[in-house]
């Protein structure tokens, strides 16, 4: 853009000259005689870089308001106020700034960033959009708005993003997993399997690739395919829970729960604060009848993890079916308040499209 | 002002290296959002729902499926159309929850009859033009003509739930019609004429008041119905958001009527038939009072732990739901949670409609299947023994279509091979999902219908299922009876700004079926409450007496059971209300068996 460079001509050369000594009164009469936007935004810049951030912004506010489009004047004052922790009046100047500079990808940056701390994710992100369309390679702008996809639950957006972001860097394991998380958070199975795929034949000794591609079979219909898969991720990596507790939870899913036992308690060795896998294998301990040994299992994650709630609502059932109704009853009780307490336990975020 | 040195100010002058300075760790990241996402406050939306997808499918049976329906709603002459609140668009939540059906031979001539509840507009009616229920009695022939005038059933208002029982026991079945407002209580005189008695008996409740499930229930067993009315919620217009105004107002990002999430809780009332033509209400003295905090809805009682005590199960929206065990001292408590019927299986709430009741894998005991909102599967809960269900959904093949909201439900045998299969309605509550394209949901939905494999499988044959299943409305309650008396369960369904759905099942595979009415005598006539089991082919069968299930409508209150290739039925027994279970001798099937308490006997239904 022609304005960029914020240039002011011989004029504006001498005044940079004099700035160091400029006082106070001095920029008031500039402030009232100069006429040139330009003459003005250099000024400022060289009073910001002195620390005079207030004349400074006097003399940018005096070059916005002679030229209302004067993009070098509307960025500085938003990168002024952005950086003194004004968000707000940042966001203000930054959205004239990308106006009147729409190519310019820092003033859309910044402006989502101040939009960020404002909380307002929407518009952040529509402004993060803005700049990643001028550098569409910028792999860093795009790992900070998958998560802000994610926790505003656009998890179909953030899919896709990371995918953009695969591209830049395939030898990214990492990467993988995280998009296999965000299709999987989108509900695009289909996407994820594609994926899996990809990333199970590129590490085929990593345990992880090969247990997201069985997980991802099996949500195709395609267990027995997984299967295979499953059982080398376990060989592979005797560490890694999940290959653990996603069969050990199929097999209680089956009713075969003399089998899903080994598989489960596997999980939790590996992971004793998988509460998740805890309540697979007490489901399993019920469905043996093993009362004594799900209670101490229920016991041991109402320990590990107090406020959750589904630790006491199995143990509510236990105790129904051993006959002892008061201590179910109590056990519910706390299993409800629990519940109150901590909703999010036991609610899943719902994905949703980003609102253009 | 200050600017501090830290914040790295850097004034725009020339072509700036402004960069992005912070350097942000993937998997740090990653963690950052996934804990944020699991922190943030229950999802702006009003209701419960999971998200789940689709379970995989397993591979098709093949096997032949003959239960094929067609939709003669029109050609029978049912030409209610209903009405329910603004039709491509809803404020409240009052307008989207829709009414109940029901399936009941009101005067007695061995024909089924069909009452439909309708609803009303925010904005209301000119006198005179205000739309009402309708009756419309089974002129044989698959023809039905209107009687709601003559018979008295002419009301209009925001109904919701019906349920039906002989409550004076005089042999003609009364029905029970619960509102957003007061209730109606309408005791069959007679000569195919109702007179309204809610007042006058004590019942009719009212106010801001919501009722939204109701059912006759002998929980004292002394022999007369008693009548346990659930409220959805305390619902005033007046203090209630509008759409997208308040947090709960949301789906999927989209601004829809708030609730049921953030609105009044309702509660449940019981009602102790006085015998002297009176109720009265029992709520705190039985305990059901006491249960707070609950949106509920259908409400269907049994005895469900076979202790000979009738118990109440209640699908509640978006809260846990409720099991009433009873005491058997006048009292009940609420066990769902102690019973694995309170929550999915992974302890999620869920937004639960409409229940059915049946035995889906021939143990004798009465298992059940609750529909949920969209992203949730529906619980198909099975009995175990000792009073525990366990949500088996996914093993029984039912979780692969979580895209449907779902509301009346059925086990029945549909193709009577002497396995109940299961047949449930569906339709989204927000139509403005029409008019957009970035959520993959209709308002307008398909049925579905699942055959019972055998085993605790179930498959998806609602393609294979006749005309009748390509339909897509937005249905809410469905009643199940054999209409045309044929040998088969058709169905019966409420739709949304349309026309009911008459789906009339047109089996034709040879297999062989009875019927089989009860008459109490220690029990209430109806025998409401009942469970009837029966052995025929090897196979063991049991169906229960209900007053309401499915999505707060009524089914036939004779039970209907499928018996494959045998040709009668080898033994009956009897769980009565009154709590004694009586044995009846084998009969021939393909015909109505009437079977009085205290009889022994078999008798042909006159």
């Amino acid at each position: 853009m022609s304005a960029r460079g914020g240039r002011c001509g011989a004029a504006g050369a001498l005044l940079a000259l004099l700035l160091p000594a400029l006082p106070a009164q001095d920029v008031d009469a500039l402030l009232a005689d100069q006429g040139d936007p330009a003459a003005l935004t250099d000024a400022g810049r060289e009073l910001a870089g002195r620390g005079r951030a207030a004349d400074a912004a006097k003399l940018w506010r005096k070059a916005a308001a002679l030229a209302p489009d004067y993009f070098p004047a509307l960025f500085n004052l938003g990168f002024m106020h952005y950086s003194a922790g004004r968000p707000k009046e940042a966001a203000d100047w930054l959205a004239k700034a990308a106006e009147a500079g729409p190519r310019d990808f820092n003033a859309h940056y910044l402006l989502g960033s101040a939009h960020r701390q404002n909380g307002a994710r929407e518009a952040a992100l529509r402004a993060w959009r803005a700049a990643l369309a001028i550098r569409p390679g910028h792999f860093k702008l795009m790992q900070v708005m998958a998560v802000e996809y994610g926790k505003g639950r656009y998890h179909k957006e953030a899919a896709e993003l990371l995918r953009r972001a695969l591209d830049l860097q395939p030898e990214n394991e990492n990467l993988y997993y995280l998009a296999l998380s965000a299709y999987q958070q989108a509900g695009d199975y289909a996407g994820g399997l594609k994926l899996a795929a990809r990333a199970a034949a590129k590490y085929p000794q990593s345990a992880r690739a090969n247990f997201e591609y069985a997980w991802h079979l099996q949500k195709d219909g395609r267990f027995d395919e997984g299967l295979p898969l499953l059982r080398k991720a376990m060989a592979l990596d005797a560490g890694y829970e999940e290959p653990f507790f996603f069969y050990g939870d199929w097999l209680v899913k089956q009713a075969r729960h003399e089998e899903a036992l080994e598989f489960l308690e596997k999980a939790v060795a590996v992971r004793g604060d998988y509460i998740a896998a805890r309540m697979s294998l007490a489901r399993a301990l019920m469905g043996l009848r093993r009362w004594e040994r799900a209670v101490e299992v229920l016991n041991a994650a109402a320990r590990i993890e107090p406020r959750h709630p589904q630790p006491r609502l199995l143990l509510s059932q236990v105790y129904f079916r051993l006959g002892e109704r008061k201590k179910a009853s109590a056990e519910k009780e706390l299993s409800l308040r629990l519940r109150r307490r901590n909703p999010t336990f036991l609610e899943a975020a719902q994905t949703r499209p980003f609102p253009d | 002002m200050s600017i501090s040195p830290a914040t790295n100010f850097q004034a725009y002058a020339g072509p700036v290296n402004f960069q992005v300075k912070k350097s942000f760790p993937f998997v740090a990241f990653l963690a950052a959002a996934v804990f944020a996402a699991a922190a943030s406050p229950a999802n702006a939306q009003g209701v419960a729902s999971s998200g789940s997808k689709p379970a995989p499918r397993v591979k098709a049976s093949g096997l032949p499926w003959d239960a094929q329906f067609t939709d003669i709603a029109a050609e029978a002459g049912l030409d209610l159309r209903f009405t329910y609140g603004g039709e491509t668009a809803k404020s409240y939540i009052i307008e989207s929850n829709g009414s109940g059906a029901a399936f009941l031979d009101y005067d007695n001539d061995g024909r089924l009859d069909i009452f439909l509840v309708n609803g009303s507009t925010l904005e209301g009616f000119a006198d005179g033009n205000a739309p009402t229920n309708r009756l419309y009695r089974n002129r044989g022939g698959s023809q039905f003509e209107d009687a709601t005038q003559s018979a008295g059933l002419a009301r209009s208002g925001w109904g919701s739930a019906v349920c039906a029982g002989d409550y004076d026991n005089d042999g003609a079945l009364d029905l029970f019609v619960a509102y957003w407002g007061p209730d109606a209580l309408y005791r069959n005189a007679g000569g195919g004429r109702f007179e309204e008695v809610a007042a006058a008996t004590g019942v009719a409740g009212g106010g801001k008041q919501w009722s939204s499930g109701c059912t006759f229930v002998d929980y004292d067993r002394d022999g007369l119905l008693d009548l346990l009315v659930t409220q959805y919620q305390q619902f005033d217009p007046a203090t209630a958001p509008p759409p997208g105004k308040a947090s709960n107002c949301e789906w999927k990002g989209m601004p829809v009527y708030c609730g049921p999430r953030g609105l009044p809780f309702g509660n449940v009332t019981l009602y102790r038939n006085e015998g002297d033509g009176a109720f009265r209400d029992v709520s705190a003295a039985a305990g059901v009072r006491g249960v707070e905090n609950y949106y509920a809805f259908t409400a269907a009682a049994a005895d469900f732990d076979g202790d000979g005590w009738q118990d109440i199960y209640i699908a509640c929206d978006s809260t846990p739901s409720i099991f009433f065990l009873n005491n058997g001292d006048g009292t009940f408590a609420d066990f769902a949670t102690e019973t694995g019927l309170a929550f999915n299986e992974h302890g999620f709430e869920q937004g639960g409609m409409g229940i059915g009741v049946g035995d889906f894998d021939g143990d004798g005991l009465l298992d059940l299947i609750k529909t949920n909102f969209a992203g949730d599967y529906p619980n198909v809960y099975h009995h175990q023994e000792g009073g525990f269900f366990e949500d088996v959904v996914v093993r029984a093949g039912l979780a692969v279509n979580p895209q449907y909201v779902g509301w009346g439900v059925e086990y029945a045998d549909l193709d009577n091979d002497g396995l109940q299969d299961v047949f449930q309605v569906n339709g989204h509550v927000y139509p403005e999902l029409d008019r957009q394209t970035k959520v993959n949901e209709t308002y307008k939905q398909s049925n579905l219908v699942y055959r019972n494999l055998g085993g605790g499988r179930f498959e998806d044959v609602t393609a294979l299922s006749g005309p009748g299943l390509k339909i897509e409305k937005s249905s809410r309650g469905a009643a199940f009876g054999d209409f045309d008396d044929d040998g088969d369960v058709d169905v019966v369904a409420m739709n949304m700004a349309d026309t009911a759905s008459l789906l009339r099942n047109d089996l034709d595979n040879g297999n062989h079926w009875v019927r089989i009415e009860l008459r109490g005598t220690q029990s209430n006539r109806a025998a409401i409450g009942a469970a009837v089991t029966i052995e025929a082919g090897g196979v063991r069968q049991t169906e229960a007496v209900l007053s309401q299930s499915s999505y707060v409508s009524h089914n036939d209150l004779r039970v209907h059971f499928g018996l494959g290739a045998a040709e009668r039925v080898e033994g009956i027994a009897v769980r009565w209300p009154s709590g004694e279970v009586e044995e009846f001798p084998g009969a021939a099937g393909g015909r109505t068996l009437l079977l009085v308490e205290g009889s022994g006997e078999v008798a042909a239904s006159p």
